[in-house]
């Protein structure tokens, strides 16, 4: 799965920054669970075809709906240009079924250590 | 998954649908060479801005109606009002405010405050409205002018203007009256409200298009121009104009939104402000009902003027509701803050909530596939669950 393009942007009421991008595939079920690696997943499974949320603290949450072809991701503005990179990998990254994390795990560790560093200073 | 068209419940933030005798005159305004009074010798179009402005002066029964200026919208409106009323009158006055306002006095007043050029109180607020003993109360011998809104575009409630303006009179207090939200939603009458300047935007319930808004000022001498420019009129003169309305309006009009105007006013005088009003209190009193009888669902006022509902689900952020009424239902609302953050600060500690807000155009249907749509979420948010 692959983010195509940003289709609307705002800057939100609690300093975050969102972003709604467009996707080239429908998001599948699948996608929420895997999410569940790398941060927390809440959902409401009997609104519409499923709703998810995916909240990853100091770096950004993603909502949606299962089959819609768009996100919306909200950006913590003060270390967003460390972490949208990442955003693109997780999406990138995703395939069906079974599959091997680690280095996708090593990039979120570096880019971890550098938001820690950016928001609370020098560990 | 989105419903096309939308069921679109954001009406307090912009009309939609506008009627087709608006979109009709912004298309035959743009038909023929523009007429601007003492620009063209054409003779060909129609001069939309005396037809605006005589349309909105008997919509709001003020007279006469070269004392109605357009600008660009109500915030527009109200900057004008404010800095003009302090070039007319000097600085370092008592202005008075409500945690009810919207930014778009919110902010000009603050700022001049932070400037040091006024002192500033904010008025807080009971269930939707200020207290005649809170007003009394904030006036002190400085106090030269208080900004405040009509009807709230939170809660829906609506002043009464008619007794904080005779209080301010008889203080010799200056009153600006921000009608952003009354405009064309309810029986305004200017020639008997004692209101020194009424702001209003064409775009709500007025029906006009973005871009247009004014306001009406009963006295031109209390408030100075605070932008200046060529008139059409007067032109060898190298000052403004004193006259209205050309004392406020420099530079060439957006004539295809003033057509819009005049236009979405007419059609309001077509149908009647009262018959708007009552449509909608109805149809206000049955979202209310409804979204009540769901526990899970914090309704904000439930009695409000206006036809604004501002709610939230109990465990829910508002901005996910309003997203999963967008993408699942269909259904256009508003999430967040409303550009109020005081009430919000008030009635939710900052948090933000939902609002739908209706229009004539909306329909008892659409109402109740909302109020469906609504409960069905709220019922839904005790199942939400995690993992990580």
């Amino acid at each position: 799965m692959r983010i195509v393009r940003s289709v609307r942007h705002k800057s939100c009421a609690d300093g975050s920054f969102m972003k709604e991008f467009l996707l080239d595939a429908p998001v599948p079920a699948g996608f929420f669970t895997y999410l569940g690696n790398f941060g927390q997943v809440e959902s409401i499974p009997n609104i519409g075809e499923g709703f998810y949320r995916f909240e990853k603290p100091d770096w950004f949450s993603i909502k949606g709906f299962i089959g819609d072809t768009t996100v919306e991701v909200r950006f913590k503005k003060e270390v967003m240009d460390l972490t949208v990179d990442f955003l693109y990998f997780l999406f990138s990254f995703y395939r069906e079924g079974p599959r091997d994390l680690s280095a996708l795990k090593q990039r979120e560790q570096a880019v971890g250590r550098r938001v820690r560093e950016r928001l609370y200073g020098p560990e | 998954m989105a419903r096309s068209p939308p069921i679109y419940l954001n009406n307090a933030a912009t009309t939609w649908p506008k009627p087709p005798e608006v979109l009709d005159a912004v298309r035959q305004s743009l038909a023929l060479p523009v007429f601007g009074s003492g620009r063209t010798t054409g003779s060909q179009g129609e001069d939309y801005a005396t037809l605006a402005r005589e349309a909105l002066a008997a919509l709001l029964n003020a007279d006469p109606p070269e004392h109605v200026a357009f600008t660009q919208n109500a915030t527009d409106s109200l900057n004008i009002l404010i800095q003009g009323f302090l070039a007319a009158n000097g600085d370092g006055c008592h202005v008075i405010t409500t945690a009810l306002d919207h930014n778009s006095v919110l902010r000009p007043l603050h700022e001049l405050e932070r400037q040091g050029r006024i002192q500033l109180t904010v008025l807080p607020f009971e269930n939707g409205f200020v207290g005649p003993d809170t007003l009394e109360s904030a006036i002190t011998p400085d106090t030269r002018l208080m900004v405040t809104a009509h009807g709230s575009n939170v809660l829906g409630s609506v002043q009464d203007i008619a007794r904080i303006g005779e209080s301010l009179h008889d203080h010799g207090i200056f009153f600006i009256v921000d009608g952003g939200q009354t405009a064309g939603h309810i029986p305004v009458d200017l020639r008997a409200l004692p209101v020194d300047a009424y702001a209003f935007t064409g775009h709500k319930g007025l029906f006009g298009i973005p871009g247009t808004g004014g306001f009406y000022l009963r006295d031109p001498e209390s408030v100075a121009p605070v932008c200046y420019g060529g008139t059409g009129t007067d032109s060898f003169s190298l000052y403004q104009p004193r006259e209205m309305p050309e004392r406020f309006e420099s530079g060439t009009h957006n004539y295809p939104g003033l057509a819009a105007l005049a236009a979405g006013v007419n059609y309001i005088a077509s149908v009647g402000v009262k018959t708007i009003a009552e449509k909608a209190e109805r149809q206000t009193a049955f979202l209310i009902r409804e979204l009540k009888s769901e526990p899970n669902i914090t309704v904000y006022n439930e009695s409000p003027s206006l036809p604004i509902v501002s709610f939230n689900i109990r465990g829910m952020e508002n901005d996910d509701v309003g997203f999963i009424l967008a993408r699942a239902y269909g259904i256009v609302a508003r999430t967040g803050l409303h550009c109020a953050p005081l009430i919000h600060r008030a009635i939710d500690g900052g948090r933000g909530s939902v609002r739908l807000s209706l229009s004539w155009f909306t329909t008892d249907e659409e109402c109740r596939i909302a109020a469906r749509a609504v409960k069905e979420i709220a019922q839904n948010a005790d199942s939400s669950v995690g993992s990580s």
